[in-house]
């Protein structure tokens, strides 16, 4: 009797945990795209906000995302990248300086954001003398993202050990073999260990307000203090009296951006991955 | 190896624009404002309007509350502070240009029939002496309380009003703005809550479902916060270092000025007359 049961538990168990996680994801698309959806036009991307974002469009906001995002990312990569193959081709994993670096690593994946945002207003915005800007939001985001960045590189990396046997067989240098076979191989990995950081550094807004700022003006360079999707809406929907509307539309921008993107690193990590350097 | 030229040729751009928005930056006066989230939005708005009628000069307006434009003005990291309450005794080292009134209203849901409450019966509900509705008049349920966090100025006025202590306050829901109090309030008929008047007059005329109450006996309309008659309202102040710089200065005078009084209006504040 249990011996029938079990399959059909596991089965409806797994079948039930879909459900649940696409219904949730459901439930927050409906409910931001009906009331969103008809408010984004192609003038509402293409303007300013007006009216302290209550009138106008998104169009900075889209642009201070892209680079805050952008700087986020470019930083990270080489970070993580270069602690995960630190991991893997530098030291024993049971020595201490990996343990050190580990450990370090998932410290920073548990600190909350609001602290990486004052954090990063002390060092970036005051003691390195960025001030409110991109550059300091979008480096404060690359530590923020670091953690996971690194660990699904160091895995990915370790995952194609038997390619690095065979280059250290064959006689080649640790240099060749690093950036001609263990990289490559792992691009996928890492591009995959970029996309969530991606995810958790567009979806931030704590740690943003007080590094890239509040500014909706139109950045001319990252040196200048830039408001990011997330933070317009968490202002629309918590300061600003009638700011819902475009709290909505502002979100329904955001939701399909991130969707492109997921799908763009889908493409990347199934196809172009292996071209990669 | 097309992939690592592209990204050469990236970083390359990237550097050269980062280097020219060095030499592009220098050329500008840039005013840096940080504080009190209840106004940045208006300040916002002076902001853009000023930088119109004043090509070559950046306002940037950041925000993250009140104790943090003090610091930042204090740490030479911000221009000007916004704060929305008095300046303390102890505060004597910046000096303050009042820009507007906020006032501070109860509010409930707009099915709970009661008309007003007495301060001795808001005293109640907050210390939780009161906890249903039934006990002061034709309205039943427990009574959800709703405050707002410590450090947020409209809680400390509100406080201060009733004569209680933050730590007297026994609230079933602790919140940060405004219009996380509305959306509360409105979602629960038996709630009550307190916001600048400004924000439940605009959510009064939007039709959400909310009404505002009178602390005290004079009605909560703007035009009353205005006149000094409604006792519990806030100043919202901007803040500076005695003697600012010239472009601070000619800031300060816009933003305190007639020519942004509609502005004030739009975003449901008060105009300080001088």
């Amino acid at each position: 009797m249990t011996r029938n049961f079990r399959p059909f538990a596991n089965d409806f168990l797994v079948r039930a945990a879909v459900a649940a996680v696409v219904l949730v994801l459901a439930a927050i698309v409906l409910h931001v795209v009906t009331r969103g959806a008809a408010l984004v036009t192609w003038e509402f991307l293409t303007t300013a906000p007006r009216s302290a974002g209550r009138a106008g469009g998104i169009a900075p906001v889209l642009v201070s995302t892209v680079a805050v995002t952008a700087v986020a990312l470019a930083a990270a990569l080489p970070l993580a990248v270069g602690a995960a193959v630190f991991l893997v081709e530098a030291v024993r994993p049971e020595a201490t300086a990996a343990r050190l670096t580990r450990g370090c690593l998932s410290v920073l994946a548990a600190v909350p954001s609001i602290v990486f945002g004052l954090a990063g207003n002390m060092i970036f915005c005051d003691w390195l003398g960025f001030g409110f800007s991109i550059l300091a939001g979008g480096l404060t985001l690359a530590l923020m993202i670091l953690p996971i960045a690194a660990c699904v590189a160091e895995t990915t990396l370790r995952m194609h050990g038997e390619d690095r046997r065979a280059g250290y067989a064959l006689g080649l240098p640790q240099r060749r073999i690093v950036w001609s076979i263990m990289l490559p191989a792992a691009a996928p990995g890492i591009f995959a260990g970029l996309g969530l950081g991606f995810g958790r550094a567009v979806a931030e807004s704590a740690a943003l307000i007080f590094t890239s700022g509040y500014v909706v003006r139109m950045p001319d360079s990252v040196f200048d203090s830039g408001r990011t999707l997330a933070v317009h809406i968490l202002d629309l929907a918590m300061n600003v009296p009638g700011g819902d509307g475009n709290a909505f539309a502002t979100a329904t921008v955001l939701l399909a951006s991130v969707a492109a993107v997921v799908a763009l690193f889908t493409a990347l990590d199934g196809k172009r991955g292996r071209d990669f350097i | 190896m097309p992939a690592r030229t592209i990204v050469i040729a990236i970083l390359s751009a990237a550097l050269a624009l980062a280097g020219q928005a060095v030499s592009h930056a220098q050329q500008e006066v840039r005013i840096v404002v940080t504080g009190s989230s209840t106004i940045a939005p208006l300040m916002m708005d002076i902001a853009q309007r000023y930088e119109a009628s004043h090509p070559g000069v950046q306002v940037d307006v950041q925000t993250g509350g009140s104790s943090r434009g003090l610091s930042d003005v204090r740490r030479k990291l911000a221009d000007i502070g916004m704060v929305s309450r008095a300046l303390g005794r102890e505060e004597g080292d910046v000096a303050a240009t009042r820009i507007a009134w906020d006032g501070v209203a109860l509010i409930v849901h707009a099915q709970n029939p009661l008309e007003r409450l007495s301060d001795d019966q808001v005293r109640a509900i907050y210390t939780g002496e009161v906890t249903r509705w039934e006990a002061l008049g034709p309205w039943d349920g427990p009574i959800t309380v709703v405050s707002k966090a410590e450090g947020r100025s409209t809680l400390g006025i509100f406080v201060h009003y009733l004569g209680l202590d933050i730590r007297d306050i026994r609230a079933h829901t602790i919140i940060g703005d405004n219009e996380q109090a509305v959306k509360v309030v409105a979602g629960n008929p038996r709630a009550v809550g307190y916001i600048s008047i400004g924000a439940a007059e605009y959510h009064a005329s939007a039709m959400t479902p909310i009404r505002a109450i009178a602390l005290g006996s004079v009605a909560p309309t703007s035009a009353n916060v205005a006149n000094g008659s409604y006792p519990v309202r806030r100043e919202l102040n901007l803040v500076t270092y005695p003697d600012p710089a010239a472009p601070v200065e000619e800031f300060l005078r816009f933003a305190s000025g007639e020519q942004v009084h509609d502005l004030i209006s739009e975003h449901y504040f008060s105009p300080a007359s001088n």
